[in-house]
């Protein structure tokens, strides 16, 4: 029986949403029908465009907003403005953090301890700890006011460990970071994915190739991808090369349309002077590089650079954002 | 053993309360507003019982020092601080880093309005008491009065009252606009007319003038008079009273004649305000401060963040 229920319990996702929607005034559908799974122990990029309703998401998941319609649960548990009990194990990250200036990190720090009702015993060391970690123990004696915006998400990123969550929340953990800030939270958050369950909700893709192992794709308020990462850069598998190109337009376009005669190649131009190289399953990608990297060569055209892969994610993301728009009224 | 593991534990459970309230009141103290209310009120005490020191006895004296938290320019103070805490961006997104805790939202509510209800009543009380007792214990060239403990102690408790429901007041329109000029405008434009609005429904008894007015009559009332009034009839009188002021205010409202018609009460005949009635002037201002605060609360609770 204990087996079963623990099986239970370690099956049962960090997060589900059935139907989850939100509508401002009748008027802004911000999230729209959104069923979500996050496994546990998972990190979880949440991607979109600005607008795309990820912010409205994870205050939905915290209760800070009702939903419209449908229902989220965290550990099980359901969300809404008085569940303790949810908010108890969820850490929250918002973007651009607004702290109460007059205080000094180690007050701010202790008084969110104290909402969690941390005992002192648990609550001094722990502070301690986080402003080690985050790199915080040379400013504890200024006033939150006078930290910088690098200064100011690294005390975010200490409060929202402060309770130990199992779940984090964290809202553009790494927007407005200079290089090393961005790498210190990056790191981090690969460091906490071992143990605990990470929402990163971003738009910079390369922030999520690094750290997540699944994502979703958020879309004017709707879920259009939810997978790992393996499944959303095999989306991209057959988009495998840009080439870019040197010469007349008129050329290019000539060129594209030869490729596209070719078995199992397709390509079109991409931004005037790209070619975009998409190779269908079952053809060999060395084979079909070289049918029309000769058809390059017969041309008036001069190669200047092939990309294959770099950028798979912001391909793959692009290309959903793509289809989701094609898709018009059957969305 | 058992007792403490209980008290331990309303310790853990109360937590999140004390320590919002601790802070609240700490932010508030650090305030301008609060300091330079405080320097004001002490100014203008001392300047009041200066000016007045050799001609009013002590029940007019100290009326007219309570007068500015009743009327003007205390009262402008006093909702613009009900009116701050869950209203303004900045507010809402120092609130969003206490509500993504595990804190519901009527523990950030309560203890919000309780940092501002001490807050208030403190800085009253800080600059009122001493100016009470130097008014009444020195020796002035007036004639003697005949003010009492009972006196002051209630008329302090009727002003502490009306200022925890101002800033109740505050708190629910700050709550339900989200915008706090524009609650300050609404209150003012409400609570300056409040004399005629409380008349239309017979309620003149709880307009801070007629407040003010009645000030000198309590302060000399002594406990004794209250005591024996209270055993004769007093008490049924003053729910007699209450009863017929409430059913005349909802009539009012609901357009309906009320059965029996209001008398005006004696209080206003012969502008004595003997009828000045504790019980009434506490529930008249007890239930609506309940009201508000439950009223903001569940607006609060209700709205999204």
């Amino acid at each position: 029986m204990w087996l079963i229920v623990g099986e239970e319990y370690r099956m049962e996702p960090a997060i589900r949403t059935e139907h989850l929607t939100k509508i401002y005034g009748q008027q802004l559908i911000a999230v729209n029908d959104m069923n979500l799974e996050v496994p546990r122990d998972s990190v979880f990029g949440l991607l979109g465009p600005n607008g795309a309703g990820k912010t409205t998401t994870l205050r939905l998941l915290l209760g800070l907003q009702r939903p419209t319609a449908g229902r989220a649960e965290v550990f099980g548990k359901p969300c809404g403005p008085n569940t303790v009990g949810v908010r108890s194990q969820i850490g929250y990250l918002p973007t651009n953090p607004k702290f109460p200036g007059n205080l000094r990190p180690i007050e701010y720090l202790d008084l969110l301890g104290k909402l969690s009702r941390l005992p002192r015993q648990v609550r001094k060391p722990r502070i301690s700890a986080l402003l080690r970690a985050v790199g915080l123990l040379g400013a504890t004696d200024q006033r939150i006011q006078t930290f910088s915006t690098g200064m100011c998400t690294r005390l975010g990123i200490a409060a929202s460990l402060v309770a130990d969550p199992a779940l984090l929340l964290w809202d553009e953990p790494t927007a407005g970071l200079d290089p090393s800030a961005r790498r210190f939270t990056l790191d981090l958050i690969r460091e906490l994915g071992k143990t605990k369950t990470v929402v990163v909700a971003t738009h910079i893709l390369s922030d999520t190739d690094q750290i997540c192992d699944h994502v979703g794709v958020m879309h004017e308020g709707r879920m259009i991808f939810t997978g790992s990462m393996q499944d959303m850069k095999r989306r991209l598998s057959r988009d495998d090369f840009t080439l870019e190109l040197q010469g007349a337009a008129e050329d290019i376009k000539a060129l594209a349309q030869q490729a596209t005669n070719l078995e199992g190649i397709d390509a079109w131009v991409r931004a005037g002077r790209a070619l975009l190289v998409r190779i269908a399953d079952g053809r060999s990608r060395s084979g079909a590089l070289g049918d029309v990297l000769k058809l390059i060569d017969a041309s008036n055209l001069s190669l200047q650079a092939i990309h294959s892969g770099q950028n798979a994610t912001e391909n793959a993301y692009l290309q959903l954002l793509q289809e989701d728009e094609a898709h018009g009224f059957h969305r | 053993m058992g007792s403490t593991a209980k008290t331990s534990r309303l310790g853990t459970r109360m937590m999140p309360y004390v320590a919002i309230l601790q802070h609240d009141l700490r932010t508030l103290w650090s305030s301008r507003l609060v300091r330079l209310w405080l320097v004001a009120a002490g100014l203008l005490t001392l300047m009041l019982v200066g000016a007045n020191w050799s001609q009013f006895q002590d029940a007019p004296l100290i009326a007219s020092l309570l007068f500015p938290y009743l009327v003007f320019p205390w009262f402008f103070v006093v909702v613009v601080l009900g009116v701050s805490p869950v209203s303004g961006s900045r507010a809402e997104a120092l609130a969003d880093g206490i509500l993504s805790r595990p804190v519901s939202r009527c523990e950030y509510l309560l203890a919000t309005w309780s940092a501002r209800v001490v807050l208030v009543l403190s800085v009253y009380l800080v600059v009122i008491v001493p100016a009470i007792a130097l008014v009444a214990l020195a020796k002035r060239p007036v004639p003697k009065d005949t003010v009492t403990i009972y006196g002051i102690v209630t008329a302090l408790g009727v002003v502490g009252l009306v200022l925890t429901f101002l800033v109740s007041l505050g708190f629910l329109v700050g709550t339900l606009l989200r915008k706090p000029l524009l609650a300050v405008v609404v209150l003012i434009f409400v609570w300056y007319p409040i004399s005629l609005i409380l008349s239309v429904f017979s309620l003149e008894e709880f307009s801070p003038i007629s407040l003010s007015r009645a000030m000198s009559t309590q302060l000399r009332q002594s406990w004794l008079q209250a005591d024996v009034d209270s055993k004769i009839s007093a008490n049924a009188q003053d729910m007699d009273a209450f009863t017929r002021q409430m059913s005349n205010f909802f009539s009012v409202l609901s357009g309906v004649p009320s059965k029996a018609k209001a008398s005006k009460p004696d209080f206003f005949e012969g502008e004595k305000f003997d009828d000045f009635s504790l019980v009434r002037v506490t529930l008249g201002y007890g239930l609506p401060t309940l009201v508000t605060v439950i009223l903001a609360t569940l607006c609060f609770y209700w709205r999204d963040l």
